[in-house]
């Protein structure tokens, strides 16, 4: 009797140990995303989310990294918030098991994010974080696959002024990170032509985030007779401000930041008011040329039924890749290997969105801009 | 100067949104002297009641009701609906607290907030929700200059008209008569025979009521609704409450209205950015000259 009770406890142990054996060489390599899943972007939040699934199920498919460990996505919700983007950053890493992190949509929550990322030494990657800024603190663990709101601004004063012959620009921001920094960029990159008086800047405030009742400064705007109107903040806003600028009477063509339109924006200013609505933009993921992208894509609508309608998902899925990659070819998780690898090995690597490379600052290399309309349909397509 | 009639007009707008949720509010607080932080989470509900119905039964009523008999259809079942939930609310969440006393009432109410809040998130989802482009028209008419939209012109009358509803409801029937009389003497209104609890179930299905027709109409004018919004509509409407005089339902309606035509002033005149501050700078200012508020009465001091 009592060597069968014996036996029974060995057993237990056995059976509680075995899968443990069993599993540990096979561990999976854990990632983390950190979005934006509840809150007022939360459809970017999903898109990211799905991407980097994706990514992650693509790579796993090819026999995963470092010799057959599969990729995890570990996602945490920061609620579009600067808060709580601080507390997700520190759930992260303060889990042992996370590599490296696919930090955040959104500048402002990048900001305090990237922060603690940097002082528990924690690779992070942003794929929807344009602020100039965020790469001039000297960071080592910081890097995005986006561009950066200097390059867009100087592509607007470009292109945008000649296309719709204005003279008269209004520019409206946001105040978050990247809204007011892309509107100052663009200031910026207006200043030769303003100085030679061939365009002038007639308007350049701010609305508030998270109102819904915008019909104070539009008529303000209407007030000034703009020829193009210029809006440098997130789509729910941008949604809002054209349906009830249209209402009070304001004409002029609306072109938006790269954050501005996506299928959300159709869906809530409606076809008739969405369309001829401009953004400058990064190339769409539809208009991506590369065999990754056409690969990714394919995987992504053979799952959720259709494509992501905003280039940030995609930037976190070439995010999550590049992680990947570099821990695949450095065999380490060690995130000092990890960022050393990133900043000066890391150049042309096939990507979804193109060949990936990094400056000494963490910055991507060479992002180009396109300038999209909404079309009768309601689709986003690049302007001709 | 057409401009300054077009703030007036749109601050008037918001400010019957105000106006109605203060309602809610200060029905409440008048009866059980409890601040129901719920009561914007009906409103957010109510919001979204209308949103289902509009999208999923548009067809339907609009062919057999029209168009603004669909709308009038869809504001007055989600009404209905949560007037059902505003007294379950009441059941499951205040009323066996009342005997602890009026502190761990609010708790219960912030905790019913947010479970509304939450359960709205889960039912819909966390994304923004779009109210249906087509179903309203967009009409804009231009009087003496001045712009204003068709669907501005039916939300105004509509709240004064619900607002006359309620006023005439406190104020000349026997329900009104229990309620005012509940409000003035909890325990002497029940020596004359009125039945505190019928008080509190009337009180919480008009409220809710209210809230969510004011939920339909906030979808209808915005087109764009979260499930976060409850908070800031609810922030602004106690203040109305307050301003207006606590428990003073004229002075609610009042407050709700002063309030939004201040901010829509304030933001066009002083500061977009600076609109909230200047609207609860007004408040404390009037609580420091006027402590009941504009319209509230002085309260006897119990000896």
């Amino acid at each position: 009797m009592k060597i069968m009770k014996h036996l029974l406890i060995v057993g237990i142990i056995l059976c509680v140990l075995m899968p443990f054996n069993a599993t540990a060489a096979e561990k999976p390599v854990v990632i983390g995303l950190q979005g934006p899943i509840t809150g007022p972007w939360a459809y970017e939040g999903e898109m990211a989310k799905q991407s980097c699934e994706i990514a992650a199920q693509l790579i796993n498919e090819k026999g995963g990294i470092l010799g057959g460990r599969m990729v995890e996505v570990r996602v945490v919700d920061d609620a579009g918030e600067p808060k709580t983007g601080a507390l997700a950053a520190t759930k992260l890493v303060g889990q042992k098991d996370v590599v490296a992190s696919v930090s955040t949509y959104g500048s402002s929550i990048c900001e305090p994010a990237s922060n603690i990322y940097e002082k528990f030494k924690k690779v992070n990657i942003g794929y929807g974080v344009t602020a100039v800024r965020l790469t001039q603190r000297d960071f080592k663990y910081f890097f995005r696959t986006c561009g950066r709101d200097d390059s867009q601004g100087k592509f607007f004063a470009d292109s945008v002024p000649q296309k719709f012959g204005a003279k008269k620009i209004a520019i409206m921001h946001d105040n978050t990170a990247f809204g007011k920094g892309l509107a100052e960029d663009t200031k910026g990159a207006l200043k030769p032509m303003l100085d030679a008086g061939t365009v002038e800047l007639i308007y350049f405030d701010a609305i508030t985030p998270g109102e819904k009742d915008f019909h104070v400064p539009l008529t303000q705007l209407r007030e000034k007779k703009p020829d193009v109107w210029y809006f440098t903040g997130y789509y729910a806003e941008a949604a809002l401000l054209v349906t009830q600028a249209r209402e009070i009477g304001v004409t002029c063509p609306f072109v938006g930041g790269n954050a501005a339109i996506n299928n959300e924006f159709v869906k809530i200013a409606g076809i008739d008011l969405a369309k001829g609505c401009y953004m400058t933009n990064e190339p769409l993921p539809a208009d991506l040329p590369y065999k990754e992208a056409k690969e990714f894509l394919k995987a992504y609508k053979d799952k959720f039924g259709e494509i992501p309608s905003s280039p940030w998902p995609i930037y976190a899925a070439d995010a999550l890749n590049i992680i990947a990659y570099a821990i695949d070819k450095t065999g380490s998780v060690d995130s000092d290997v990890l960022a050393e690898y990133l900043r000066n090995d890391v150049n042309g690597v096939p990507g979804i969105t193109g060949p990936i490379g990094f400056t000494a600052q963490g910055d991507r290399e060479g992002v180009p801009f396109y300038l999209y309309v909404v079309d009768e349909n309601g689709n986003i397509v690049i302007s001709k | 100067m057409q401009v300054v009639f077009e703030q007036i007009i749109n601050g008037l707008t918001i400010g019957s949104f105000y106006a109605l949720i203060a309602l809610g509010y200060s029905m409440v607080y008048g009866v059980l002297k409890l601040i129901n932080f719920a009561h914007g989470d009906f409103f957010t509900l109510g919001s979204y009641l209308g949103y289902t119905l509009l999208v999923f039964g548009s067809a339907f009523i609009t062919t057999h009701f029209g168009l603004w008999g669909g709308m009038v259809a869809a504001m007055l079942m989600a009404a209905m609906c949560l007037a059902f939930i505003g007294v379950l609310v009441e059941r499951a969440a205040y009323r066996p607290i009342y005997p602890a006393g009026r502190l761990p009432a609010v708790v219960s109410a912030l905790g019913a907030s947010i479970v509304l809040q939450n359960a709205i998130m889960v039912i819909w989802g966390p994304r923004y929700q779009a109210y249906p482009a087509k179903l309203i028209p967009n009409i804009h008419l231009n009087i003496w200059g001045i712009n204003i939209t068709v669907l501005q012109i039916v939300i105004l009358v509509l709240s004064f008209v619900l607002m006359g509803i309620l006023y005439y409801i406190i104020q000349k029937t026997v329900f009104g008569a229990a309620i005012r009389a509940t409000a003035l003497d909890k325990d002497t209104a029940s020596l004359m025979g009125i039945n505190f609890n019928k008080v509190i179930f009337f009180i919480f299905t008009l409220g809710p009521a209210l809230g969510a027709m004011t939920g339909v109409m906030v979808g209808m004018y915005y087109r764009q609704i979260s499930f976060t919004m409850g908070w800031n509509y609810g922030l602004k409407a106690f203040t109305a409450t307050i301003l207006g005089g606590i428990g003073n339902l004229p002075g609610a309606m009042f407050g709700g209205l002063i309030l939004g035509v201040l901010e829509m002033l304030g933001a066009a005149y002083i500061s977009a950015a600076w609109k909230d501050v200047f609207v609860f700078m007004i408040l404390i200012l009037v609580l420091i000259f006027r402590p009941n508020g504009l319209f509230g009465e002085k309260i006897a001091e119990k000896v």
